[in-house]
């Protein structure tokens, strides 16, 4: 036990290490000063700063934002500010912390993510499984090649075109927001049926998408197994087709899904930068490309940190659960 | 379960969730209701009403257009400065260091204090004094005492002369504006403060927002009239405003179709499909060119003078008359813009102050080369007459008079003339090699990288877009390209040309050209690779120098200031430091399904944008359609 365990928990410790490292790297050799467009956003409206306070200003922004001193100082900030669960405040809105930005966005993101990538594997793999099993089938070739036209289909133009036909041409969904204006946010039928409508388009695209994709993966992993012998045994021994196909076949081919869907399920911090763009829907990956664009160091960092930690995590809990989908790595 | 099922249980649960019916505006009156976007789009923390910091809060949601009134208010369509919370215009000592502001009586909150001397005396001290605030360096920089001498009366001492003072609370966009001191002398730390709810001095009060940031709705106050907006024009006839930002041109598009947004900012393309697809919509033009033509702002190409060989003028001049504006603009804008020659825009204030008074110069003024044996002259009055000609062939309906032209396309432009570009370039010591591209004096091939932002609708792009072509068929090997850390590398100085404005804007609603001319300024100049405070182009002149110099000693309404304008703006002509081209071609969209009377080119009783703070302003002039 120990020694499977102890390397993986090294590993999880020193990937957050070099991650976060890196990730305090890169903002700062980007050629974006965070004061400079700061000073840009206010005044590109028209907004006019006289040069002399421009220049006080601008010495005001660099202390307020902690950009004074080296890198070695900030980055030693950095990891105390870490070990307190403080990501610092924002620099592009200053002085609210980055943590409350995340806490506005990140529920978002979580729901509408982890619900469609939930849907999409599950719908995925059982039609993609039952797809390879019964290659032979009419229903599966219609599946098979359904799935080969959408899988290529750019993520933008099919949210878009779902869009069109259901925001537009048919209005059935909101074209925008989380939920409608002048709802209330509370746990009553009314709010949760609004929020459902509201992120159906959205996730509708995502889980058409995502299903083609799992469904592809699993039907070529399940139409090799279902050559191997214990299966032509099964057969033999004259089990039921269904039985078969989920006990023997499909089972065995969700190893390498499962840890697919762990690291699907990581990738949800990172947003979906897009579908937000598309359907004006509240979420992470609008509150990161801010963030770069702005040079908001901080924020970028907490993004990019609790990613990588949800990553991490996620790998590491899909190794210390494999024991039990696979008795190999039991036995081992 | 089989597909069939599958299928049935989807198309249940669809019309389940449609037929339980939704409204994007629950319990709202729609008939009552003016639905806008939100220009800076997304708001980043929608449960902070707090613009007095140094930081952006989207002041665009209704903040600056309905919640809060400034001192003095600049109106550039009629041409004047609006006195809002102040009852009068500025009073300054003779040597300016003094400056006396008197309030309006009988304004207030919309919690019913009354806005008072205490509110102003308190919110420049806070200001002043706390590093953090906005306007914290103005005020630290210039304001040595501020206090009352009655409830309406507050006096400011200055520790220099400083004539434009006041410019600091003369609302064009971002303005200091008085903030309740009842509220905020309560508040622990005026930073994190987040004044929420808000108290408004303007018409409209917060009713909601949105906290994920993408709508807010306004209410109008039942005391309007206790408003500088309910004083000066009457009662705003929408009972709510939504400030509601629906994404992307293309969904604003959609949103108007379904008459779901009354006020929008589009693209050109996007324009023409609205207009094509919902028969109530339309521009500020009712037909071509569409475009608003009193936006305060020149576009155009700035060229990094600080580095070789921008800082030639005979080089800048050369790169002026390799554009032919009529091809440019047919490019860029499909003819949809007024064509500006000099550093100001051409609206119709500007035109008349400034535009109409110097045609004889400009006409008359040449450039230190000759022609057949003629000191050359550069200005071109036909210019718009060229771009008319375009207009038709795409088929667009343009009148004949050329002084209605004129008035559609501006005054004119400088000439199309690549045989003087070349001879401004040869004495230089610049050729062409066999292929006819031209040689920097060194020999090396003469490359230009023109500089935007990536945002293609934007004017600074579609500028650059179009130039770098016209440059390139002169025979420079020009390229437009785009990042995202533009105005970091353009503030460095990392650059060639840019799609930055070719000069700061002016008022807009005032002939003073001190705003303008002042980022040209030599002490704000700085090497390549150190930020920039002054204009972006790094350019200066001792002559320029003089006149600013000038004009900060003299009060900004008098007749010296309009002459000093004036001769500014001749500098900036024979010096050309930067290209400006058209005037900002605002697109506006107005949905006339459930508003109408909007102030178009055909009705400008105020500025059109719902973005600017004089947006107040429109609102008693809107009429409802009836339609509910």
């Amino acid at each position: 036990m120990k020694r499977y365990l102890l390397p993986r928990l090294v590993q999880y410790i020193l990937v957050i290490f070099i991650g976060v490292t890196i990730v305090f790297i890169i903002p700062r050799l980007m050629p974006v000063d965070p004061v400079q467009q700061m000073i840009n956003t206010i005044t590109m409206r028209g907004a006019y700063m006289d040069p002399e306070a421009l220049e006080q200003l601008r010495e005001s922004l660099k202390e307020m934002y902690g950009l004074e001193g080296g890198m070695f100082t900030q980055y030693v900030n950095l990891w105390q500010r870490l070990f307190r669960g403080d990501f610092g405040p924002s620099l592009s809105q200053f002085p609210t912390p980055v943590i409350k930005l995340i806490r506005i966005s990140l529920p978002w993101t979580i729901g509408l993510m982890a619900s469609t990538i939930l849907i999409s594997w599950t719908l995925g793999n059982i039609f993609g499984g039952l797809a390879g099993f019964f290659s032979y089938k009419r229903w599966a070739k219609v599946f098979e090649n359904l799935a080969m036209v959408i899988r290529p289909i750019p993520y933008y133009i099919f949210a878009l075109v779902i869009l069109i036909i259901f925001a537009y041409l048919l209005p059935l969904f909101p074209l925008a927001g989380g939920f409608s204006v002048g709802g209330k946010a509370t746990w009553s039928w009314d709010f949760i049926v609004d929020v459902i409508k509201h992120a159906f388009l959205p996730a509708l695209s995502m889980i058409v998408l995502g299903t083609a994709g799992w469904f592809q993966t699993m039907r070529l992993i399940v139409s090799n197994l279902v050559r191997e012998d214990h299966v032509v045994y099964a057969r033999a021994g004259g089990l039921p087709e269904l039985k078969i196909a989920f006990k023997y076949v499909i089972k065995n081919a969700m190893l390498p899904q499962i840890t697919g869907l762990a690291l699907s399920l990581g990738q949800i911090f990172g947003g979906a930068l897009i579908t937000e763009i598309v359907f004006s829907y509240p979420g992470i990956g609008g509150l990161l490309y801010n963030g770069i664009i702005s040079g908001d160091y901080n924020l970028i960092m907490g993004i990019t940190i609790l990613s990588i930690i949800a990553i991490a995590t996620g790998t590491l809990l899909v190794d210390l659960l494999y024991p039990l989908f696979d008795p190999r790595v039991r036995y081992r | 379960m089989s597909m069939k099922k599958i299928l049935m249980v989807f198309g249940i649960l669809s019309l389940m969730i449609s037929v339980i019916g939704f409204s994007q505006l629950a319990n709202l009156p729609r008939n009552e209701t003016l639905i806008v976007d939100v220009l800076s789009g997304r708001v980043g923390t929608p449960d902070n009403f707090n613009v007095w910091v140094q930081t952006w809060r989207n002041p665009d949601r209704g903040i600056q257009q309905l919640m809060l009134e400034p001192l003095w208010m600049v109106e550039y369509v009629t041409g004047e400065v609006i006195n809002a919370l102040a009852a009068e215009p500025p009073i300054y000592n003779e040597d300016f260091t003094k400056m006396t502001v008197k309030l309006r009586k009988g304004m207030y909150w919309s919690d019913g204090v009354e806005i008072t001397a205490d509110d102003l005396v308190y919110s420049v001290n806070l200001a002043k004094n706390t590093p953090g605030m906005g306007y914290n360096a103005q005020f630290s920089l210039y304001v040595d005492k501020v206090y009352k001498t009655d409830d309406y009366t507050v006096i400011f001492e200055l520790k220099e002369p400083n004539s434009r003072f006041h410019t600091n609370f003369v609302d064009r966009w971002g303005a200091f504006r008085p903030l309740p001191k009842h509220i905020f002398e309560k508040a622990e730390d005026p930073l994190t403060f987040t004044f929420n709810p808000p108290v408004s001095s303007g018409p409209y009060v917060l009713k909601d927002y949105d906290p994920a940031g993408y709508w807010t709705l306004w209410e109008l106050r039942k005391d309007w009239d206790r408003t500088p907006t309910g004083v000066l024009y009457g009662n705003p006839k929408p009972r709510y405003v939504l400030y509601y930002y629906y994404g992307p041109p293309e969904k604003k598009v959609i949103a108007q179709v379904q008459h779901k947004l009354d006020m929008t900012d589009l693209t050109p393309e996007t324009l023409r499909v609205v207009l094509k697809r919902n028969k109530t919509s339309r521009a500020y033009r009712r037909e071509y060119p569409y475009v608003v033509n009193v936006d305060p702002c020149i576009t155009g190409i700035t060229l990094n003078t600080a580095k070789f060989p921008f800082n030639i003028r005979d080089v800048r001049w050369a790169l002026t008359l390799a554009i032919d504006i009529a091809e440019h603009m047919a490019i860029a804008f499909d003819g949809m813009a007024t064509m500006g020659a000099m550093h100001i825009p051409p609206t119709p204030v500007y035109i008349n102050w400034y535009y109409k008074p110097m045609e004889e110069w400009l006409k008359n003024f040449t450039l230190d080369i000759e022609v057949d044996g003629k000191s050359f002259k550069p200005y071109d009055p036909e210019a718009p007459l060229r771009l008319a000609e375009y207009a038709k062939k795409r088929g667009y309906k343009v009148p004949d008079d050329p002084e209605k032209i004129k008035e559609m396309f501006g005054l004119g432009w400088w000439k199309y003339a690549p045989d003087v570009a070349a001879k401004l370039l040869e004495r230089n010591g610049f050729k062409k090699d066999e292929n006819g591209k031209w040689l920097l004096p060194d020999g090396t091939p003469w490359k230009i990288q023109i500089i935007t932002g990536a945002n293609p609708s934007h004017p600074a792009y579609r500028n650059a877009m179009a130039v770098a072509q016209l440059w390139k068929k002169f025979g420079i090997d020009a390229e437009h390209v785009t990042s995202e850390m533009e105005p970091t590398l353009v503030g460095h100085g990392k650059f060639d040309a840019g799609g930055t404005w070719p000069a700061t804007e002016p008022w807009g609603g005032h002939p003073d050209l001190l705003r303008t001319f002042s980022t040209w300024y030599s002490k704000y100049v700085e090497p390549i690779g150190k930020q920039t405070n002054g204009h972006s182009s790094r350019w200066s002149d001792p002559r320029m120098d003089k006149i600013i110099e000038e004009m900060q000693k003299i009060n900004w309404d008098s007749e010296q200031n309009f002459e000093f304008g004036m001769e500014g703006l001749k500098l900036a002509v024979e010096e050309m430091p930067s290209i400006p081209t058209v005037a900002y071609p605002g697109i506006v969209a107005w949905d006339e399904y459930y508003w109408t009377n909007y102030p178009g080119a055909e009705n400008p009783y105020c500025q059109p944008y719902h973005h600017w703070p004089n947006f107040k302003y429109m609102l008693p002039f809107l009429e409802p359609t009836g339609r509910r």
